[in-house]
């Protein structure tokens, strides 16, 4: 079966490694979350995965293929998609130029649009236009263009107000649905332990929990030490 | 006044036409090429060689140096993509000084340090107006110029290439990570320029001073045309290498102020910055 697995990766920065020895499986169909507090090396980790930095040691397989010393591009001819954190639209690009960049063909990018009706209106605005909602629309728009089997989504939420993020929520649930593993790094940490099988929480660049996801939603102690964790574990 | 204007105007044609380049590479490639002018020249002096001591007929040595400093132009992108893909644009730039001088030593070197025989591919007048020949290569250059901006702006607007370019200059981690491949569209844009350039001076050349230092220094007026254009609209670089030209043009004629002919693209830069940077001054001066 088809999987995304990391096995005891260590990504560093300058001065050393910021996240050390994590492995985990994304398995297609569902949402893995992987959460903690700032500064805990999320970012990084599937900056790792995607190849934005190069990991400093462990594997990464895609299919039983390892991947860690291909190139960014290479990566997501595989059928890896990686959503920055922060808004990772191209600002002076109208909304169907960004959607263009995925969408193969002139289906896809109606079924992309399709699904965003708010984005009909706005179609030829350039993405700095919208707001922060729409903008993260795009983004989700064009993830569902490109069609990914694995999809790492850093902290859609960032700068949302809540009630905006939790409309973009369903949308991530459809992609997984729709066949893609997704690794959801998420700050909103209930919203996103609510839709994912598997969760890790990572603390101080280390694994302070990794299991199902709803054992930490019933038990906020769990979670609590798991946040925690790193620096004690 | 009006014969000098117009003298200058194919001189304006490649100034306009080799910012439309710079232009090009600041915006797309994140790089103020040095050497933009310098590998047009190269491939210009290949092509002369060729012709005039391999024989060659002059459209096939001209096809040859032109490609040539494509080639040239797209191996400099190639090491800008491979090791300073990360660098800062300053670095990017200052590593174009290094191919702006190699080129200019190897051409003394092959090519001794006098002007090239250049045969002329255009020949003759075009037109007269207002009882002034204007000669086909002004003609031509200026089209060119123009013709180069509207294909770049067509280009960058209106293709799949374009879009990706666009993506890529403005966010290159994001459009990597959907799939764009950033090395061989930089390298493309680099090789693209180098044949712009050189195909702007094959044509100039035959015309102008063209020892290697006087074509590979076109950089200068070339980047105070670009500049007017804040480097990134191909449309103000063409206006501004063509001003830039005519300015040249009138001031040659005029004896007492022949002199600072040398300084013009000197001055266009010194005032098109205090211009720019006139609301600041403003300000800080309240
Ligand atoms: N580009 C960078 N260079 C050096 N250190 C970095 C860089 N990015 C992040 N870090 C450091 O790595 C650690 C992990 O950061 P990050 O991966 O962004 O964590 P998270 O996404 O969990 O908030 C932090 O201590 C941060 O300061
Ligand atoms: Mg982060």
């Amino acid at each position: 079966m088809s999987s995304l697995v990391v096995d005891n990766v260590t990504v560093s920065r300058g001065a050393g490694p910021v996240i050390a020895n994590v492995s985990l499986t994304v398995t297609p169909g569902e949402v893995t979350a992987l959460v903690g507090p700032n500064g805990a090396g999320k970012t990084s980790l599937l900056d790792g995965i995607s190849g934005v930095v190069g990991v400093s040691g462990g594997r990464i397989v895609l299919d039983g293929d390892p991947i860690e010393k291909l190139s960014r591009v290479a990566r997501v001819k595989r059928g890896l998609l990686h959503i920055e954190q922060g808004r990772a639209v191209f600002p002076s690009l109208t909304v169907r130029e960004n959607l263009s960049l995925t969408a193969r063909t002139g289906a896809d990018m109606d079924a992309a649009i399709g699904r965003f009706p708010e984005l009909e209106k706005r179609i030829n605005s350039p993405a700095a236009l919208l707001s922060g909602g729409e903008q993260q629309m795009v983004v989700l728009a064009r993830a569902f263009a490109a069609k990914p089997r694995f999809l790492l989504i850093d902290e859609m939420s960032l700068g949302l107000a809540p009630v905006v993020f939790m409309r973009l929520l369903p949308y991530v649930e459809e992609l997984a649905q729709s066949g893609a593993g997704v690794l959801l790094v998420e700050q909103f940490t209930h919203l996103a332990l609510g839709i994912a099988r598997e969760a890790l929480v990572v603390a101080g660049g280390k694994v302070g929990y990794h299991g199902p996801a709803s054992a930490l939603r019933d038990d906020s102690e769990l979670l609590h030490r798991a946040y925690l964790g790193g620096s004690a574990a | 006044m009006l014969q000098g204007a117009l003298a200058g105007l194919a001189a304006g044609g490649l100034y306009a036409a080799l910012a439309v380049c710079l232009t090009l590479m600041s915006r797309l490639v994140r790089v103020v090429n040095f050497s933009q002018a310098a590998t047009g020249m190269f491939g210009a002096f290949v092509a002369v060689w060729l012709v005039t001591a391999a024989g060659l007929p002059i459209w096939l040595g001209s096809v040859l140096g032109i490609l040539l400093a494509g080639a040239l132009s797209a191996a400099i992108g190639w090491i800008a993509a491979t090791w300073l893909s990360e660098a800062s644009t300053t670095a990017r730039s200052a590593m174009t000084v290094g191919p702006l001088l190699l080129l200019i030593s190897l051409s003394f070197i092959l090519f001794g340090n006098k002007p090239q025989p250049f045969s002329p591919i255009l020949g003759g007048p075009a037109f007269e107006f207002g009882g002034v020949v204007v000669s086909q290569v002004t003609v031509v250059m200026v089209l060119l110029a123009v013709v180069v901006a509207v294909a770049v702006q067509l280009i960058l607007t209106k293709t799949a290439v374009g879009t990706q370019l666009r993506a890529l200059s403005e966010r290159p981690t994001t459009a990597e990570l959907l799939g764009i491949p950033s090395k061989p569209l930089s390298i493309a844009v680099w090789a693209a320029t180098g044949v712009i350039s050189a195909i702007a001076i094959v044509i100039v050349a035959p015309s102008q001073s063209n020892d290697a230092t006087s074509l590979a220094m076109l950089i200068v007026p070339a980047s105070a045309a670009a500049l007017l254009g804040g480097f990134t609209r191909p449309g103000l670089a063409v206006v501004g290498g063509l001003a830039l030209g005519v300015l040249s043009g009138l001031v040659a004629q005029i004896e007492e102020v022949a002199l600072i002919r040398n300084f013009l693209p000197f001055l266009f830069i010194v005032v098109l910055l205090l211009w720019t940077q006139r609301k600041e001054v403003w300000d800080s001066a309240r």
